[in-house]
């Protein structure tokens, strides 16, 4: 497609993703309301909070290298966004996938937590480097059953291009990756327990603790900038996984519907567990994960 | 120390007797008086304290400290320092006590014999402003924070008169008689007339 | 560092160049913004700007009303009432309220019960570094003339003197929907524009400051903790 068209559709799919993702953290918190027996906040809520924060005013400033960690992290998740396929075989919503595959998608996924751990050191708060390490540290352990997942998925269709993979995947419900290579997707699926930091594995945020971890100092401006990216950022997560794992999408209509139940498996599993210290995840991790993460790879050297 | 290992821990006052016994018959005649059947009162002399102290905790049962407060003897010129010492395994309790003057105040630090004493005895410091020399944190304060008065728990400091003097009160508060608002309200039977 | 205490010029209170302003040490100008809200200066007369300030100053109080984060700072005993408000007999999060553990993240300070001169301390310097504007919703009777530890030597009896207060909620404990009632007064506040205490505090900053320091006699706090 031209570049200018192209800017066009990727922009009104990134705005339709933003607000698919504040109005799923609506849904969330009402979810979760409603497992614990309360009523909830309204749908709309996120929307009240972000007309709140930019209603306020800034106190302090800590820097520009501070202000910049919410910008990396806004950054990190419209890039992962904007780099996707979003549906198969329609022009309009292929965003930039032709310009980067999967590894630039990867690399594009941490730069957002890097960016994040170094603007929140610059706080001033001691806390926070204690959030941030505790962030890095799971997130090393959370790679490698995602990692290995995502090998044994390349290694079945061989090549990097998201595209390829999905166009793997057609063809019947049977061809998805979630039913042809299951150790592969259970390994990917407790690794995005990880990466959404539900419980068990909010250590990182862990409220009143640390008081919210890296997010500490920052106030009204840089914390909505940071509620945008993370509802860009979810979204893209799940838009990943559903290309790689369920078999992509063909229509927008599916599209919304599997990124939302992917979306609500973390939910679910968050709203009832507790959480786990970082070395108790880190060593979940590197444990039963890993290994049906080799399993993965394994069974896909066995069958192609 | 064999009638106590012959004592049924049931039989809770027995076990307490029988303590109460063992002490004399190692260190003299005490004031014992038996409150309950799990709580027995020892009055020691200041002498005798830490000797009675040690015994207890390597010898015998009652191996923890529960609690350590204060008596202020305002009309004798006399503090009086308690020790609630505790049998775990009996569940019977002792009160050690003994009195000190009240001039210059000073009492033996228990802090070698068990570690928590560390903390009362800073809050006794500061509260009741007795010295106990050897003992970590002496003089930190606790809870008050820029205190320039007596200490706070004695008796002749006056509350009232130094909240009136230090914390403005909202005009137009009404001072009653509890008793009296709560036997106009629900009367002597105890519900609502 | 002092506050320059600046007046309001009452035809154009909406004027941001007639701000109050100071410097921090880091160098940079957060300023005290009280030109968004209603109420000024002078016996609590109410200003009435032009139409379209008064559209979006409604829609501002309205967003600010709908969304608040309540402190999660425990000062007193009655801080016992604000858990049940947290579970499902008595949910507060219905009405868009929730709980911030940072000052730098939350609207509400909750004063719950006594408050001891070692805790007054500690709550000054966290109610100066919430973002503007707050509110202070002072809970039990402690906080409006002692409570029961009206003869104690150790805790402040009238809570106005050192924090603005926006809602009084009398009790002791108030219940659970006492509590939901002083947020639905406070809400209505707010929307009203009526709900100015931050603004009263920065403008009287040396008052408050006076009576801060008559009862807090150790003073290590910094002229104002941004």
């Amino acid at each position: 497609m031209e570049l200018l068209p192209n800017i066009g559709w990727t922009l009104l799919s990134l705005f339709v993703a933003v607000n698919y993702g504040f109005l799923i953290n609506g849904l969330i918190r009402k979810v979760m309301a409603r497992i614990q027996g309360r009523i909830g906040p309204p749908l709309w809520q996120p929307y009240i909070d972000m007309g709140k924060l930019l209603f306020q005013r800034n106190s302090i400033m800590h820097g520009y290298m501070h202000w910049l960690g919410p910008v990396f992290r806004s950054v990190g998740g419209i890039g992962v966004f904007v780099l996707l396929p979003v549906v198969f075989g329609d022009l309009r919503l292929q965003g930039f996938s032709a310009y980067g595959d999967l590894l630039l998608v990867l690399y594009f996924m941490f730069f957002g937590s890097l960016g994040m751990a170094l603007g929140a050191g610059e706080g001033g708060h001691p806390h926070s480097p204690i959030g941030v390490s505790r962030g890095l540290s799971q997130m090393t352990a959370y790679e490698l059953p995602f990692i290995l997942a995502i090998v044994a998925v390349v290694a079945a269709v061989g090549s990097f291009q998201i595209n390829d993979i999905v166009a793997a995947q057609q063809g019947g419900w049977q061809n998805w990756f979630l039913f042809s290579n299951p150790f592969a997707t259970v390994a990917a699926f407790i690794a995005i327990l990880g990466m959404n930091m539900y419980a068990p594995f909010n250590i990182v945020g862990a409220p009143t603790e640390i008081p919210v971890g890296p997010p500490t100092e920052y106030q009204n401006t840089y914390f909505s900038l940071m509620m945008i990216g993370r509802a860009a950022f979810g979204i893209a997560k799940m838009v990943l996984y559903m290309n790689l794992f369920l078999g992509g999408a063909t229509s927008i209509a599916e599209a919304f519907v599997k990124v939302f139940l992917i979306y609500f498996w973390s939910v679910f599993v968050g709203a009832v567990f507790p959480r786990f210290r970082t070395d108790h995840s880190v060593a979940f991790f590197l444990r039963w994960p890993t290994a049906i993460g080799v399993a993965g790879v394994i069974l896909t050297q066995w069958m192609y | 120390m064999n009638e106590l290992k012959q004592i049924d821990p049931q039989d809770r006052a027995a076990a307490g007797a029988a303590i109460a016994a063992v002490l004399q018959e190692r260190f003299g005649e005490f004031a014992v008086h038996v409150q309950r059947d799990d709580l027995v009162r020892i009055d020691v002399p200041r002498r005798d304290i830490i000797p009675v102290l040690s015994y207890l905790r390597s010898e015998t049962p009652f191996v923890q400290l529960t609690h350590m407060t204060v008596i202020d003897w305002l009309e004798d010129g006399e503090f009086e320092l308690m020790y609630l010492v505790t049998a775990p395994t009996l569940r019977v309790s002792l009160m050690i006590c003994y009195r000190f003057p009240r001039e210059n105040a000073e009492a033996e630090s228990v802090f070698n014999l068990w570690l928590q004493a560390e903390t009362y005895e800073q809050e006794i410091n500061e509260m009741y402003g007795i010295h106990f020399p050897d003992s970590p944190r002496q003089g930190i304060p606790f809870i008050l924070e820029g205190w320039d008065d007596i200490p706070p728990m004695r008796r002749e400091f006056d509350t009232v008169a130094y909240c009136e003097r230090v914390h403005p009160e909202r005009p137009g508060r009404s001072h009653e008689d509890s008793r009296a608002y709560v036997g106009r309200t629900v009367g002597e039977k105890g519900y609502l007339k | 560092m002092k506050l320059p205490v600046k007046t309001i010029d009452p035809d154009k209170p909406w004027d941001v160049t007639r701000l109050p302003t100071t410097t921090v040490p880091e160098g940079s100008r957060p300023h005290a913004d009280p030109g968004d809200t209603q109420c000024f200066l002078g016996a609590g007369e109410i200003m009435q700007p032009p139409k379209l300030q008064e559209a979006v100053a409604k829609i501002r109080n309205w967003f600010r009303a709908m969304s608040l984060n309540v402190l999660a700072f425990g000062t007193g005993c009655g801080a016992i009432e604000l858990r049940p408000l947290r579970t499902s007999r008595f949910d507060m999060e219905r009405y868009g309220i929730t709980g911030a553990p940072t000052p730098r993240q939350s609207n509400v300070f909750i004063i719950s019960g006594y408050l001891s001169t070692k805790t007054l301390k500690r709550v000054v310097r966290s109610y100066e570094q919430m973002p503007n504007p707050k509110w202070v919703v002072g809970l039990g009777s402690c906080t409006i003339n002692g409570g029961m530890y009206w003869d104690s030597y150790n805790t402040i009896k009238v809570l106005d003197l050192y924090m603005p207060v926006d809602v009084y909620i009398s009790g002791c404990m108030p219940r659970p929907e006492a509590l939901i009632a002083g947020f639905d007064y406070l809400m209505r506040d707010i929307k009203a524009g009526r709900a100015n205490g931050w603004h009263h505090y920065l403008e009287n900053l040396a008052w408050y400051r006076e009576n801060q320091k008559k009862v807090l006699t150790d003073w290590d706090l910094p002229d104002y903790s941004w």
